[in-house]
């Protein structure tokens, strides 16, 4: 039975109900984040972010009492240790800032970035590769103040080719801290029990080497691979592992035509590339998709050999302390020699409100001894040239791959343009379903159409993106 | 007419007007007004969270949209057209409908055994009862999780309870042909609790008098839950059909935990709507397309129901 009451009776209530959710809510909007994001500014002819470009206030932070909290965020949850003990170095010379680290899986981390900075709710400094390009072609990241560039560019201190990824327009935008190389990583104990001596140095000589050291059980399973291929995963890794192969065979995912890209690959060398896998799973049979993949394989002693950056090497004195392995440099392939560097760098974002120390923070933390450190504790490759890495090599020799050296030896990068991921993720994703067709084997038409099929799509979301080159 | 009686104030007369238009008198009116006055803050609260944000979808499906280049060109049908060509928005349409055709149809199957053999009330009966309805309030971030685990080839449980009986290890999630059973498998068991509870009570809800009475004229177990139990059941198993058709539409986690990593699912076998939604969206960017992409989900759910409700009350009248 419902209360009866009076109209003034009600109009009361009602009136102090209103006021009770409006005080509520006046007191949540207080405590708590705004409940939309900020729409982000439209880019204009000016730098967006001024204060990122002005001269370091007179008085900065730094020197002050003022208190001071600078976030950090890296896509790499392996730095983490490394930025605790460089922040609480930096504390310890200005007690006034504090720091929060944040880190993410890769993929997780570039969603992040996504949502975050066009909103403005960044972190004040982040770590983050090319893949910032897109938002530093949408004037949504400040660029560096001179004083940056002219660190960057000191003669001797960063490769040319470093430098030039972080800068955009002519104007540089962060400073470089780590960048990631690629090494072929080999079992030392495999190789010695399948009476090999030395790494491969051509691809042919790995696909040789690669049937010796699988191994297999009374089944006929294979239980070790003799090499480990990157066959699945979400993302764009697969392509990403999948240009290791094509590259040294004279192919790109994309190539520069003038100032527009088109595709690289629909060319015999990216049809030797996926023949070289077909025939590594179908043909040679020296891997397993049922095996682990990457550094947990060859951690677990899954593969004898694979393809991947340094941080492994970090991975493996946590993980696998007692593996007998090292590096060798990328075999040389059909037509070329080298090995992929990616760089990643510090960046920050507008949403720092106290940019200048942030900046200050950054050229703190790639200081030399703070440089060694990431090589021995983390693995990742510094950046820094002008550092004495000496003794870090000197007690871990297994960096031998990286750190190897020839005028032959070439270094290369992918394009820092906003539509690289996609075309990289849809090759990646399209990848993955070739490599599971058995019918490829010894089937060149199958490949050249399967490749050329890639290659229209990876043309046409270049088309799409207004930068394909016709 | 009494002259004394004071000239009513404009307050009155409007309600007065109001209850005259509705047809109910003064107090019942300001019942109703009390009543939707007091969940206008709720509801103002659902429009800016949910009917704003779709509204906003629709609008922006229409239009090139970029997250990070806040320009909007309207191009209209468009990125609807482009849906059309999209090989992996069909991939996508394809795998959720078979998710939720073969999700939708186990796990209303297994839930209804269950309810039927939990209906008569026993000793333990609420402990089972409750074991069944653990997953369902599991958090899917954490049973996706597990389940990778579960599933991995070299150090999964399955593979390990499977080897028991000289099965040979199976990709689970690396076989293109086997990953989206192994995601449907996983749904399944998280909704199948939850499908329990609702049959459960509809099934205790039956009069026992219509039982009696079949019994009395020789129905057997099979007669009894084909005549009695499944036609009195059908409007709970129709709200369970539709509830659960919508929420395997929506599936999202499993597949985003499944797919990540270098051990993780192949994409394209278990990309399904939302999935690419987010890809489109917060991938590629592609606001507009993300947007277009959502309200063609949005109508296939739509029309699913309604087909459902029409199927349900057709099987009625019958």
């Amino acid at each position: 039975m419902l209360y009866q009451m009076s109209r003034n009776t009600f109009l009361q209530r009602f009136a102090l109900l209103i006021l009770a959710l409006g005080l509520g809510m006046v007191i949540l909007a207080c405590a708590g984040q705004p409940l939309a994001p900020q729409a982000p500014t439209a880019p204009t002819a000016q730098p967006p972010a001024a204060q990122a470009t002005s001269a370091p206030a007179a008085t900065s932070a730094t020197s002050s009492n003022q208190p001071v909290k600078l976030t950090i965020w890296s896509g790499y949850p392996e730095m983490e240790p490394w930025y605790k003990e460089v922040t609480d170095a930096y504390t310890k010379e200005h007690p006034n800032v504090t720091f929060e680290i944040l880190t993410f899986p890769l993929r997780d981390y570039e969603q992040k970035l996504s949502a975050t900075i066009p909103s403005d709710t960044a972190a004040d400094i982040i770590e983050v590769s090319s893949f910032v390009a897109k938002f530093v072609d949408a004037g949504l990241i400040p660029p560096a103040p001179d004083k940056i560039a002219e660190w960057n560019n000191a003669p001797g201190r960063y490769d040319a080719a470093i430098v030039k990824d972080l800068t955009y327009n002519g104007k540089q935008y962060a400073v470089p801290l780590f960048y990631g190389s690629t090494a072929l990583y080999y079992n030392k104990k495999d190789f010695a029990d399948a009476g090999l001596t030395k790494p491969p140095e051509t691809f042919d000589e790995l696909m040789d080497d690669a049937q010796k050291l699988t191994q297999r059980d009374a089944s006929g399973n294979i239980t070790v691979a003799g090499h480990g291929f990157r066959l699945f995963g979400a993302g764009s890794g697969v392509a990403e592992k999948f240009l290791f192969y094509l590259w040294p065979a004279g192919g790109d995912i994309i190539v520069p035509v003038g100032d527009k890209w088109k595709e690289g690959y629909n060319n015999d060398a990216g049809r030797w590339a996926l023949k070289y896998y077909i025939d590594a799973l179908y043909k040679y049979k020296v891997d397993d998709p049922k095996l682990k993949r990457d550094a947990e394989g060859f951690e677990l002693g899954q593969s004898a050999t694979f393809f991947r950056e340094s941080w492994v090497i970090g991975d493996i004195k946590k993980n696998a302390p007692t593996l007998d392995y090292s590096t060798a440099p990328v075999p040389k392939g059909p037509k070329r020699w080298g090995h992929i560097i990616a760089g990643e760098d510090l960046f920050v974002t507008r949403t720092a409100k106290n940019p200048d120390v942030a900046w200050d923070f950054i050229l703190f933390a790639v200081q030399p001894q703070y440089m060694q450190d990431l090589l021995r504790n983390v693995g990742w490759l510094p950046s820094r040239h002008d550092v004495d890495y000496g003794p870090v090599l000197k007690d871990n020799p297994q960096f031998a791959g990286f750190v190897f050296s020839d005028p032959n030896y070439q270094a290369y990068m992918t394009p820092a343009i906003p539509v690289f991921d996609e075309v990289e993720t849809k090759m990646a994703e399209r990848l993955i379903q070739l490599y599971t067709d058995a019918s490829l084997l010894d089937n060149p038409d199958g490949i050249a159409k399967a490749v050329a099929d890639m290659a229209a799509e990876t043309n046409s979301i270049l088309d799409k993106a207004g930068v394909l080159a016709k | 007419m009494d002259v004394l009686k004071p000239q009513a104030s404009i307050q009155e007369r409007w309600s007065d007007a109001l209850a005259h238009r509705f047809h109910i008198n003064r107090f019942q009116l300001s019942k109703l007004l009390f009543v939707y006055l007091s969940l206008l803050p709720i509801l103002a609260l659902f429009a800016f969270l949910r009917l704003v944000p779709i509204t906003s979808s629709f609008q922006l499906s229409f239009f090139q949209s970029n997250l990070i280049n806040p320009a909007n060109k309207f191009i209209g049908l468009d990125n609807f057209q482009e849906l059309l060509q999209d090989k992996l928005f069909i991939l996508a349409i394809r795998n959720t409908t078979l998710f939720a055709i073969a999700g939708v149809l186990f796990s209303i199957l297994i839930a209804l055994g269950l309810a039927v053999l939990l209906a008569k009330r026993s000793r333990l009966g609420g402990l089972y009862e409750t074991i069944y309805f653990l997953p369902v309030i599991t958090p899917w971030v954490a049973v996706s999780v597990i389940w990778k685990w579960i599933y991995d080839p070299s150090y999964g449980l399955l593979n390990y309870i499977l080897s028991w009986f000289g099965i040979k290890p199976i990709g689970w999630l690396i076989d293109p042909n086997i990953a989206l059973i192994a995601v449907i498998i996983l749904a399944v068991w998280k909704s199948i609790g939850y499908n329990m509870i609702i049959l459960l009570v509809g099934i205790r809800d039956i009069p026992e008098v219509y039982y009696e009475a079949a019994q009395l004229d020789g129905a057997n177990g099979w007669g009894l839950f084909r005549y009695i139990t499944l036609p009195l059941l059908r409007p709970i198993l129709l709200f369970v059909a539709i509830v659960s058709t919508i929420n395997a539409y929506n599936v999202f986690t499993p597949v985003y935990i499944m797919t990540t990593g270098s051990q993780g699912a192949q994409g394209n076998a278990v990309r399904t709507l939302v999935f690419d939604i987010y890809e489109n969206a917060f991938r590629y960017f592609k606001w507009g397309y993300a947007s277009a992409e959502a309200v063609s989900l949005f109508l296939i759910v739509l029309l699913l129901t309604i087909i459902q409700f029409r199927l349900g009350r057709s099987s009625e009248s019958v």
